[in-house]
């Protein structure tokens, strides 16, 4: 159990799998937000949490956010730190999922689509997806030893 | 330092994204203001387009506005919510024509009513935005006096107004 959780964390063909997966998903979901900044922001509102000061700020930013750090972790940029950044906010949508859930207030997550309104995962299939993201997440940052780079070439750090 | 270096390259990949969400933004038609408004008791909510894609038809802001212009007739209700919510209960004399249905509906609408027809849109109220996205389209097909009620049928049911 030992080696095989040994050779997990320094097995690079993983480490790159777990970076392409995170990395193209996280795009993925960052275009159609950056495509409609406004319905990202009523989905925002729907969550019921931010204050109104701060909802267009959240749907302009977080949506680069997503791009940038997946970009980073496909390129092999800062890996550990886009990794870090990209748990960061998978942590933050557990949060706003579970709290939203606990207290049964109606919502779009908005996770990969704001414009199919009525249409939305449910927040516990929801969860379990940010979880499992969030264990690939943790396997790139806890990975030891050379990663492996687009082209093939290793990458420190 | 790896905690130090590991700061460090966060701070620079959130910067590189703030940075570039504040450009594309601006420069984006379909930006949208830094700041927007959620607030219900100012208005329809709303997250401030600033590009050519806004729109702000006239709106009706107050149920007892509203009131006034359905006891002048002379104006036609028309309701942007879905068949089942209608059938719930509407405002007298509305006549029910959902947004997300609206290409299959305008030419039988277009044959009925002339363009400078008094049109009055609704929805369910300040937190929703059909009635304008409805108002922006009857404005497109080409009608002149469209206006939007922005409390909706939830507005005029807490009032006790008659309902159809």
């Amino acid at each position: 159990m030992g080696n095989l959780r040994q050779s997990i964390f320094k097995n690079n063909w993983i480490e790159l799998a777990a970076r392409w997966v995170l990395g193209l998903t996280f795009i993925y979901a960052s275009i159609h937000k950056i495509l409609s900044p406004a319905d990202f922001a009523r989905i925002v509102y729907g969550y019921g949490l931010f204050p109104e000061i701060l909802i267009n700020l959240i749907a302009i930013i977080i949506p680069f956010l997503e791009l940038v750090a997946g970009f980073a972790l496909i390129i092999g940029v800062y890996p550990r730190s886009a990794a870090i950044a990209i748990n960061g906010l998978l942590a933050a949508f557990i949060a706003v999922l579970a709290i939203n859930l606990i207290r049964g207030h109606e919502f779009d997550c908005g996770c990969f689509s704001a414009n199919q309104s009525g249409y939305s995962s449910s927040p516990e299939v929801t969860i379990a997806r940010d979880i499992f993201y969030l264990a690939l997440g943790m396997l790139i940052v806890l990975f030891k030893g050379n990663r492996r780079s687009l082209f093939g070439r290793l990458i420190s750090a | 330092m790896v905690f130090r270096k590991t700061m460090r390259e966060i701070v620079i990949l959130v910067g590189i994204s703030v940075a570039l969400a504040m450009v594309v933004n601006f420069l984006s038609p379909r930006g949208i203001a830094l700041i927007g408004q959620w607030d219900t008791s100012k208005g329809v909510i709303t997250a401030s387009p600033t590009g050519p894609e806004a729109w702000k038809p006239e709106q009706i802001n107050t149920v007892a506005r509203a009131k006034e212009i359905f006891d002048d007739g002379n104006v036609l209700f028309v309701d942007a919510r879905s068949p089942d919510s209608y059938a719930d209960g509407h405002i007298p004399g509305a006549l029910s024509l959902p947004v997300g249905q609206f290409d299959e509906r305008i030419e039988s609408f277009l044959n009925r009513y002339s363009p400078d027809t008094r049109i009055v849109t609704y929805c369910s109220g300040r937190t929703c935005e059909d009635s304008h996205n409805l108002a922006r389209l009857l404005s497109d097909a080409g009608f002149t006096r469209v206006s939007v009620f922005i409390d909706g049928f939830p507005g005029w049911e807490a009032q006790g107004f008659p309902i159809g």
